[in-house]
């Protein structure tokens, strides 16, 4: 939901009366709320969606990079006590003199005291109907209690993506095949009227057919990240919405979604020049092969080709030097068990230089968690469907995560949705 | 990951020896005696499992001039895969072959070899030149359909198996293959007669055919019922079927399938078997029926139990007892009183027979295990108590011995006759579990006196199953007993909860949380009132209470159910 924004200086003056006004209320409150990320934590997801709401409130909050597992510092109030005890989330009260020691601890070793400012504006791109898989950002801010706005092509073409400061892609297929479903789906009823949906949408909004609006709407999400946007995509979004970049003048889809075949020298064609993170990509050019391209190392939809999951370790960087990476990283545990997606991982050797690697499987030829500037925006990607379904299948029920509060998993998805939050500093090199 | 990997491999040594022909299981243990040109292909072997391929190839190629040439190239190729070599195995296999066109082997593995290598048009002409060098045999159509069925190119696969019709003049060695095609392109109904056909020669790919045609949409499904039902029945394609229906979440169907297959012994296994699946998902009425049929073919022990046991479930307690008979048991005591007795005294609990009960459990009395008498003496007293005649039940304790005077039943007795100092200490030395006791437990703890005969025709009402008494009278023994009020309101509240008179559980749980607040029922009050709330869809009333619950008591063992009820009120997570 997009938020009214209030000058920094008028926003601390509202958090004093605020405070002054309550302290009486419920005796004296500690200087700041500290709220442990490390395995002192009782629910990690909530506290993303509690420092979300401190941020929404215009309270105080710092994002404490590599201290106790990526804690936050909120500022003491009854509301926000209020929620973490409605919601299980440890909180620690910390004093004046705690505070020097843990300030001075950060300043001493590989930490940082991010600020967080202003609660970004978060779009799904969804569409509005349910469908037979579920999506782990919106499970995930549903759980957190995270607002956010679902928006799908007719939103986009209108414009509405400037609305918004951070942008959530999941399991639409861009390059318009509906993630070539039609091989198994073909009859399934969900799968008709999703078919039937996309052309209608296609037809209404001026365009050929399904795959020349999704390389439309994938065009619209690469000009919000050019103007400052951040997007985060997981699953078959990562790479079919590069595809659809590349391949914007380019037939590139089968003849069962288009009435064509998909151009034979379509490979040679592509432009990588107007894609975020991949370059050189091959396409997969059998329409009965259920994979799009080389991008994805796990191909777990083609059995010959299909690989084993195993974990995947996240990179340790500078807090001070690297502060954007780091706080995509924050996680209590370093290796994550991997999980399966329509894309589960990108192959190292399509990724563009200058794209940073923030998780890896060792020894493997993929990697699974990356990140890039583009524009004045940014975008990361992170394969599979669900981490805590490794092998996720079509008409799988939806995750419970109360089961899973402490996925660290799922935190990566959080660290993305919180990022934008932080205050941009001078880079120090 | 290496260790798993050994395994696999060595599953896989131990299963490709008898079809080549060469022992090397018996062999391995004989190592001693092995020819010398042989012991290269042991040695071989040996390395291969230490992961050491590179020092294993040079033998396995050694080995191919050996008689264990066979097994030999099955190393060599695992051993190249493994180093991403593959391509290597095509040149020795050009040898292997024109010395020995006809092996199946060597030509399986060459397509294997190119399909890995990548080498699509090597791999088609290899194809074609098996084919013309045996013309009368599916295993070349076979072994390049089933490689284009794991890339997903079903098209092509069925253009294999189009000429292998043409080539052979029938598929009938290719069933497998056209019905995974088939099913692939989403033919469902062609997948369905192709899987018939081969399920009549190999009945192990039950399980194959129904995990293919799962996903055969609503509208293709009566279409393959029909053909699976088509006559003559047979009992590969009607477990198929059945499978497929209980897949498709039609139990009832599933059985329908089977039920009509002739009775043999290969039946009554099928039947057997889909009761275990039914048994397993509490479909109890469907497991009774499966059962009562195998009993028909072979009348054992253990089916006449679980039929028994399936009916009993399913609230039949005459079926049970005829299901059951004792007389099945050929005079065995210890297994009487080990399987049956348990299934025939609640049966004649249930019907109302305690006495029968009691007369069977006193002849198998000395057959019984530690601890089994006290249950079944529970269960005679229960059968008593269900005919409401106390000073039977309480009788039937007595006349067990010592021990039924000291069992969990007669401390129920006492606490429906509302002796509580007598159900204080019988209750807490009791074996037994359940909710029931674990309210009865915490209600005489905090009482301090020793008679409650209003508490007790409560606990008797809902022992008979008079719910709309026993809230009635639990709330007229919380008049009379302040000390445990908030216990007996919490219980009559329930109650009302269970029968759906939501509008009187309401008006109890409020007096609770008004009245005794600082009780250990007030959060629970609570609880179940916000639950309620959620459940009849008053999402904004549920997280009220809710909240309100766990921000007053956040000491309360029950916050954790506050919070997952909460998150279910506020649609943080999905409803299962």
């Amino acid at each position: 939901m997009p938020s009214r924004s209030i000058h920094p200086l008028r926003r601390g003056a509202l958090i004093v009366a605020l405070m002054a006004a309550l302290v009486p209320v419920r005796g004296v409150l500690a200087q700041r709320l500290l709220v442990p990320m490390d395995d002192a934590q009782q629910n990690h997801l909530k506290a993303y969606g509690l420092t979300y709401a401190a941020i929404k409130a215009g309270a105080s909050a710092e994002w404490l990079l590599n201290y106790r597992g990526g804690a936050f510092l909120l500022a003491d109030t009854p509301e926000l006590r209020r929620q973490a005890g409605l919601a299980g989330i440890t909180t620690e009260p910390v004093d004046n003199a705690r505070l020097s020691q843990l300030r001075a601890e950060i300043a001493a070793n590989n930490m940082e005291a991010v600020p967080l400012e202003k609660a970004p504006k978060v779009a799904v791109y969804t569409p509005p109907d349910a469908l037979p898989w579920d999506d782990a950002v919106t499970l995930a801010l549903k759980y957190a209690g995270i607002e956010y706005t679902p928006i799908y092509d007719d939103d986009v073409e209108r414009g509405d993506l400037s609305k918004y400061d951070w942008l959530h892609l999941h399991h639409e297929d861009f390059t318009g095949q509906l993630n070539k479903f039609y091989l198994s789906y073909r009859d399934a009823p969900w799968f008709i009227d999703l078919l039937q949906k996309n052309s209608a949408a296609a037809k209404r909004l001026g365009f050929a057919n399904i795959p020349g609006l999704k390389k439309d709407v994938a065009e619209k999400i690469r000009e919000f990240v050019e103007r400052g946007g951040f997007l985060f995509a997981m699953c078959g979004a990562t790479e079919t919405l590069e595809l659809a970049l590349a391949g914007r003048s380019v037939d590139i889809a089968q003849s069962f979604i288009d009435g064509t075949p998909m151009d034979p020298d379509a490979d040679r064609k592509m432009d990588w020049k107007r894609t975020f993170a991949f370059r050189d990509a091959h396409l997969e050019q059998s329409p009965f092969v259920n994979a799009m391209s080389d991008i994805d190392g796990h191909q777990v939809n083609v059995p010959g080709r299909r690989q084993p999951l195993g974990t995947f370790t996240l990179f340790n960087f500078s807090a001070k030097f690297d502060p954007v990476p780091s706080m995509l990283v924050q996680d209590h545990r370093a290796v994550v068990n991997d999980f399966y997606g329509v894309t589960t991982s990108f192959t190292k050797a399509v990724l563009k230089p200058g794209v940073t690697i923030l998780a890896n499987e060792e020894g493997a030829p993929w990697v699974k968690y990356i990140h890039g500037d583009y524009g004045k925006g940014t975008w990361t990607y992170y394969g599979g469907h669900d981490p805590e379904d490794p092998q996720h299948a079509i008409g799988n029920p939806p995750t419970d995560l109360s089961l899973f509060k402490s996925s660290p998993g799922y935190r990566l998805i959080l660290n993305n949705v919180l990022f934008p939050a932080a205050k941009k500093k001078p880079l120090k090199t | 990951m290496r260790e798993r990997h050994k395994f696999v491999l060595s599953l896989l040594l131990l299963a490709i020896s008898p079809a080549s022909g060469f022992p090397i299981s018996a062999s391995l243990g004989a190592q001693a005696a092995a020819s010398p040109d042989t012991m290269a292909f042991y040695r071989a072997l040996d390395l291969e499992a230490a992961g050491k391929y590179r020092e294993a190839i040079p033998l396995f190629r050694a080995a191919l001039k050996t008689p264990a040439a066979v097994n030999a190239l099955l190393g060599l190729e695992r051993a190249y895969a493994e180093l991403g070599w593959s391509d290597s195995l095509v040149a020795p296999l050009d040898t292997l072959i024109s010395a020995n066109p006809k092996e199946e082997t060597f030509r399986t593995v060459q397509l294997r070899a190119l399909q890995m290598a990548g080498r699509q048009a090597d791999l088609r002409r290899a194809f074609d030149a098996w084919a013309h060098d045996m013309p009368s045999s599916a295993a070349p159509y076979r072994e390049y359909a089933r490689l284009l069925l794991q890339k997903n190119q079903s098209a092509a696969a069925d253009t294999i198996l189009l000429r292998a019709r043409q080539a052979l003049g029938t598929t009938k060695d290719l069933q497998l293959e056209l019905a995974q095609t088939r099913a692939a392109q989403g033919q469902w109904i062609e997948s369905a007669r192709a899987w018939r056909q081969a399920l009549l020669t190999a009945d192990y790919l039950v399980q194959a055919a129904a995990y293919a045609l799962a996903p055969t949409p609503s509208s293709s499904r009566a279409q393959v019922r029909e053909i699976f039902l088509a006559l003559p029945a047979e009992v590969g394609s009607r477990r198929a079927l059945a499978d497929l229906e209980m897949t498709w979440g039609s139990p009832a169907d599933g059985w329908n399938a089977l039920k009509e297959l002739p009775p043999d012994s290969a039946s009554a296994e099928a039947w057997s078997e889909f009761a275990k699946r039914a048994e397993a998902e509490d479909r109890w009425a469907i497991a009774r029926a499966a059962l009562e049929s195998a009993l028909g073919w072979k009348r054992t022990p253990d089916l006449s139990i679980r039929a028994g046991t399936a009916a009993m479930n399913a609230g039949d307690a005459q079926a049970a007892l005829r299901l059951a008979p004792l007389s099945l048991a050929n005079g065995d005591s210890a297994l009487i009183a080990r399987s049956y007795l348990p299934l025939h005294a609640r049966a004649l609990a249930a019907l109302g027979r305690p006495m029968e009960a009691e007369r069977l459990v006193n002849a198998y009395d000395r057959f019984l295990a530690p601890g089994a008498k006290s249950s079944l003496t529970r269960t005679i007293a229960w059968g008593w108590v269900r005919t409401g005649d106390m000073t039977r039940a309480r009788a039937a304790l007595a006349a067990t011995g010592p021990e039924g005077d000291s069992s969990d039943a007669a401390g129920w007795l006492a606490l429906y006759e509302g002796n509580l100092k007598a159900a204080r200490a019988l209750l807490r030395g009791g074996t037994e579990s359940s909710p029931e006791l674990a309210s009865a437990l915490g209600l005489i703890a905090r009482l301090k006196v020793d008679s409650a005969p209003a508490i007790g025709k409560a606990f008797l009402a809902l022992a008979k199953g008079d719910s709309a008494g026993a809230a009635t009278q639990f709330v007229q023994a919380a008049d009379l007993t302040p000390a445990v009020r908030s216990l007996l309101l919490l219980l009559a509240a329930q109650v009302n909860a269970s029968m759906h008179n939501e509008s009187a559980a309401i008006a109890l749980w409020t007096r609770i949380v008004e009245q005794d607040k600082d009780t250990p029922e007030a959060p629970q009050a609570e609880l179940e009132w916000g639950r309620l709330l959620r459940l009849k869809g008053d999402a904004a009333g549920a997280s009220t209470h809710l909240e309100h619950m766990i921000l007053t008591y956040p000491q309360s063992a029950l916050v954790p159910q506050a919070r997952r009820e909460l998150e279910l009120a506020k649609g943080a997570i999905p409803h299962s």
